[in-house]
């Protein structure tokens, strides 16, 4: 899968957890998703379990600590998926 | 964790434990000053001495939240002024969010000899894991860690049925031989959330150990698990401490 179509999928995964969608379209992969989309901590956690049903893969403790922002998240998740 | 970590986290202990003879009696004077009681303080007080005699630790230790303040109210609850301090290491670490408190100089130097580790919601994830190796290394040493697994208070004055924090979780995967200790407290008065209960106000506080279980999968969904089992739980605790009101 390339990374647009990861980020694509990614920020669709978003869409659920984002109060406010209209955030969403100005995303870049610099985006930090707990600041820049007021998404909290435990929504994140959300959002990553959601990722591995998505991608088919699992993510431990420390590679979603590693999660700050959009590209953060695709990076890892390209580098599961390789 | 580093050895400077280490090193003040073990200061702040002691420095605490020697300005226990001060604080505790401070705190207790600010919840009999504000007039605050608890219904069947001895029973409670019992219960938890039974608990700790079952189990000297590490606790995890947690409440609802509703006020500010409820950190001290459940201490004065747990424990006497003496217990406080002559069994200072009994008294839980708390976790509060670093903008809240150290706005006042006083304030933040009281939460620092009071076993306070502060919070940055959102910060850094050098900030939080060294946050997470203090926590679990006070539940090393045998201690209580005390942890509002809300995450914040609750708006609703309810506890929260949703978008709760699963940190909880986390300490509860990591530190295997923890025990849970589940507290509601509930002022008469406290329809919502707010700063401080209001002046007098009389609390019911119910106690109770709770096993979260075993659950499979991977590690961020079984901490998710965890903290579910211990909101409805607590949401428990609360339907049945409320239900006698009507």
């Amino acid at each position: 899968m390339s990374e647009e179509q990861i980020t694509n999928k990614f920020i669709d995964i978003l869409r659920g957890y984002v109060k406010d969608p209209a955030l969403l379209e100005k995303a870049t992969q610099k985006t930090h998703i707990l600041k820049d989309l007021k998404v909290n901590s435990a929504r994140l956690v959300d959002i990553i379990i959601k990722c591995e049903d998505v991608f088919g893969t699992t993510i431990d403790d420390e590679e979603a600590d590693r999660i700050a922002t959009i590209g953060d998240a695709v990076t890892l998740i390209q580098q599961k998926a390789a | 964790m580093g050895r400077r970590d280490r090193f003040l986290l073990g200061l702040q202990y002691v420095l605490g434990q020697i300005a226990v003879i001060v604080t505790a009696p401070l705190y207790f004077l600010f919840v009999r000053l504000m007039g605050y009681r608890i219904r069947d303080l001895k029973q409670v007080r019992n219960e938890v001495r039974r608990m700790y005699r079952e189990q000297e630790g590490p606790w995890i230790i947690c409440p609802n939240h509703l006020t500010m303040i409820d950190s001290i109210v459940l201490s004065y609850g747990m424990a006497s002024l003496a217990d406080h301090i002559f069994r200072f290491r009994r008294v839980p670490w708390n976790l509060p969010e670093r903008k809240n408190f150290q706005r006042s100089l006083l304030i933040a130097f009281l939460c620092y000899l009071s076993k306070c580790l502060p919070v940055d919601r959102g910060g850094s994830r050098e900030g939080l894991q060294r946050l997470l190796e203090k926590c679990l290394r006070v539940l090393g040493w045998g201690q209580g860690l005390m942890i509002f697994p809300e995450g914040g208070r609750s708006r609703t004055g309810r506890v929260k049925r949703e978008n709760y924090s699963y940190g909880v979780g986390r300490f509860i995967e990591e530190c295997g031989r923890c025990r849970v200790m589940l507290i509601y407290l509930r002022g008469d008065g406290q329809q919502t959330y707010g700063l401080m209960p209001r002046f007098g106000e009389r609390f019911t506080m119910v106690t109770e150990i709770f096993d979260p279980g075993r659950t499979d999968g991977s590690g961020l969904r079984v901490q998710r698990e965890y903290a579910r089992r211990i909101m409805d739980r607590l949401a428990a605790m609360e339907d049945a401490c409320l239900a006698p009101r009507g």
